[in-house]
C-alpha cells in the first residue's frame, strides 16, 4: 500500500504487513515518517492511493460513504489533543462516541438508549472517572481527558483502536498511567490496538509488536522480544539518544 | 563610544518629511478655500432653544396631565420591544443554517451562495424593508417584526459565520471517525462550541432590534415611532419627551440586562 498526497509528498511507500486480532502494536518512527499516515489510512481518514487496505478480508479503499461511515464504527480513533468538546460534559463526549450506532433523529435529541447510557458510563468507570461524568470536559486534566476519550472510543464497541500519539501532550507519568489504561482495556475487550509512539522505552513497556517506520517505508517488523537497540538505530537512522526515552515512570 | 541616542519612533526618511509638509499644506489650503468662499451662518427659529427643551424634558415630569399619559406610552414602548424580540427570534432560528452554509470550514466552495444572500440582505437599508413590508402586509407591527427579522438576518449570519470559521474542528474529526455522519458531526462537534457566542450575539443583536424598531414605527410598521413622529410634526414637544423618556429609560434598561446576561454567556 502507497501513499502520495496531493502536494506531490510521498507520505508511505509500498507498505505491507498483517495486524492479527488482539495484537497491541506500537507504531514507532520519527516525525515525518509516515506514522500518522499509515495510522490514519486505516480508518481513512487518508485514502492511500495506491494498493490495498483489507479489513476482515474487505478492501476499505473503494468503501463511500456509508459502507465508510461503518468502517469507522468499527475502527475506533484516540487522538493526541483529544478532541473533545470542551463545552460539554464528559459523559456526552463519551456518548458522542454512540453516534454512528444511533438513529441521527435520536441523537440530534439526545435520546440514546439506557443501554447505550449505562455502557457509557460503565466505560468512564473502567478507566477510573465515572465521578466526573457530568463535569465539563474542559475542567479536566489533560490525562483525564484523554481517559474520557479512550472511554468515548470504548462506548463506540469497535474491533480496533486506532491511537494517534495518544499520550504526546502529555507529563511522563501521566503518559505511563494513560498507556498502561489503554492496553488494560484493549486486553480486556480483546481488540487489536495500533498506537503511535515516538519514545522508545514506552513503546518496549507496552508493545506486543512493533513495526517501525523510516520516510515512508517499513524498516522493522517484529514481536517485543526481537527488538534490540540496535532496530531502534535502524528505525531512526542514527545512534539513539537521552531524548527519544521518556522515562519517568512511577513505582 | 559614544552611545547613541535611541527615540521611541522610527527615525523619519527625507521622503516622509516631505510628505508630510506637503500633505499638511494641501489640507491647510483646503480649509482655506473651504470656510472662506462657503457661506455658514447659523438661522436662528421663533422658538426659543431653552423653551423647548424645558417643555421636552422638564414638563413632562412636573405637569400631572402629562404624567398620567405615561403608562399609554409604555404600552406602546411593550409593542416596540415585542417587535423586536419576534424579530429577533425569526432571525436567529433562520440565521442559523444561511451561517453555515456561508462558513467556508463548513461548506467550502458553496460558502459563496451564503456569503451572497447576507450581503444582499445587508445592502439594504431596514426602512426600505419596512416600507415595503408595510405596502405588503399592511400597516402594523406584522410589517415591523419582518423588516427587523429580515434585516437581522443579515447581520447575525455574518457573525455567526465568523464564530463558525473560528472554532477547532477536531470535535468533527472525531465523531466522524467514531461513524457519526455529517449532520451528527455538526450537531455534537459544532454546535455545542458556538451556541455560547451565537446567544450573546443575538441578544445583542436584539438590543439593536429595540432601537431599529422604535425608527420603524415611523413608516407606519407599528410600536412607539408612530406617535412620536406625530408628535414631532405637531410641534406637540411635551408628547415628544413624554415618548424620548420612556425610551431612553427602556433602552438603558435593555442594554444593563443584555450586557449582565452576555457577561454570563461567553
Amino acid at each position: 500500500m502507497s501513499l502520495v498526497y496531493p502536494n506531490g509528498h510521498q507520505g508511505l511507500k509500498n507498505i505491507n504487513v498483517t495486524i492479527n486480532d488482539g495484537e497491541f502494536v506500537v507504531i514507532v518512527g520519527m516525525s515525518g515518517a509516515g506514522k500518522s499516515s499509515l495510522i490514519r489510512s486505516i480508518n481513512r481518514m487518508v485514502t492511500p492511493t495506491d494498493g490495498e487496505l483489507l479489513l476482515d478480508g474487505e478492501n476499505i479503499l473503494e468503501f463511500r460513504e456509508k459502507k465508510l461511515r461503518e468502517l469507522r464504527t468499527n475502527v475506533g480513533m484516540v487522538f493526541q489533543n483529544y478532541n473533545l468538546v470542551k463545552r460539554m460534559s464528559v459523559l456526552r463526549n463519551v456518548m458522542a462516541g454512540r453516534l454512528g450506532h444511533t438513529n441521527t433523529f435520536k441523537s440530534l435529541l439526545g435520546l440514546f438508549s439506557q443501554q447505550d447510557l449505562q455502557l457509557g458510563m460503565a466505560n468512564l468507570k473502567r478507566v477510573g472517572i465515572e465521578e466526573k461524568a457530568y463535569v465539563r470536559a474542559d475542567q479536566l486534566s489533560g490525562g483525564q481527558q484523554q481517559r474520557v476519550s479512550i472511554a468515548r472510543v470504548l462506548t463506540q464497541q469497535p474491533k480496533v483502536i486506532l491511537a494517534d500519539e495518544p499520550v504526546a501532550s502529555l507529563d511522563p507519568p501521566t503518559s505511563h498511567k494513560v498507556m498502561k489504561d489503554l492496553r488494560r482495556v484493549s486486553k480486556e475487550d480483546n481488540l487489536t490496538t495500533i498506537v503511535n509512539l515516538h519514545f522508545i522505552d514506552m513503546a518496549m513497556e507496552y508493545a506486543d509488536r512493533i513495526i517501525g517506520l523510516r520516510d515512508g517505508e517499513l524498516v522493522f517488523d517484529g514481536p517485543i522480544s526481537e527488538v534490540t537497540e540496535q532496530t531502534f538505530e535502524e528505525i531512526y537512522g542514527r545512534p539513539i539518544k537521552d531524548g527519544d526515552l521518556l522515562g519517568g515512570e512511577e513505582e | 563610544m559614544s552611545e547613541q541616542k535611541i527615540s521611541l519612533r522610527k527615525a523619519q526618511t527625507k521622503r516622509g518629511k516631505i510628505i508630510f509638509y506637503l500633505t499638511l499644506l494641501i489640507l491647510s489650503i483646503l480649509y482655506l478655500v473651504a470656510i472662506s468662499k462657503t457661506e455658514f451662518s447659523i438661522s436662528s427659529s421663533q422658538a426659543s432653544p431653552l423653551e423647548t427643551l424645558r417643555r421636552i424634558f422638564i414638563v413632562p415630569i412636573t405637569n400631572g396631565d402629562y404624567i398620567v399619559q405615561f403608562p399609554e406610552y409604555i404600552g406602546y414602548m411593550l409593542e416596540t420591544i415585542a417587535i423586536a424580540f419576534a424579530g429577533g427570534v425569526v432571525a436567529t432560528l433562520l440565521a442559523i443554517p444561511i451561517a453555515f452554509l456561508a462558513a467556508r470550514n463548513i461548506s467550502k466552495k458553496f460558502s459563496y451562495i451564503g456569503k451572497a444572500i447576507l450581503n444582499a440582505i445587508r445592502a439594504i437599508p431596514e426602512l426600505i424593508f419596512a416600507i415595503i413590508f408595510v405596502a405588503a402586509v399592511g400597516i402594523g407591527p406584522y410589517a415591523g417584526v419582518l423588516a427587523i427579522s429580515i434585516n437581522s438576518i443579515g447581520m447575525l449570519g455574518k457573525l455567526y459565520a465568523e464564530v463558525i470559521e473560528s472554532i477547532d474542528l477536531s470535535t468533527v474529526d472525531a465523531i466522524r471517525a467514531s461513524g457519526g455522519n455529517r449532520l451528527q458531526a455538526i450537531w455534537y462537534g459544532v454546535l455545542p462550541q458556538v451556541l455560547p457566542e451565537f446567544s450573546s450575539y443575538s441578544i445583542y443583536r436584539f438590543e439593536i432590534d429595540v432601537r431599529a424598531s422604535t425608527v420603524l414605527g415611523i413608516v407606519g410598521a407599528g410600536g412607539i415611532g408612530a406617535p412620536l413622529i406625530l408628535a414631532t410634526y405637531q410641534r406637540n414637544w411635551e408628547d415628544v419627551g413624554l415618548i424620548l423618556i420612556v425610551v431612553i429609560v427602556f433602552v438603558s434598561l435593555i442594554d444593563f440586562l443584555s450586557g449582565k446576561i452576555r457577561k454570563k454567556l461567553v
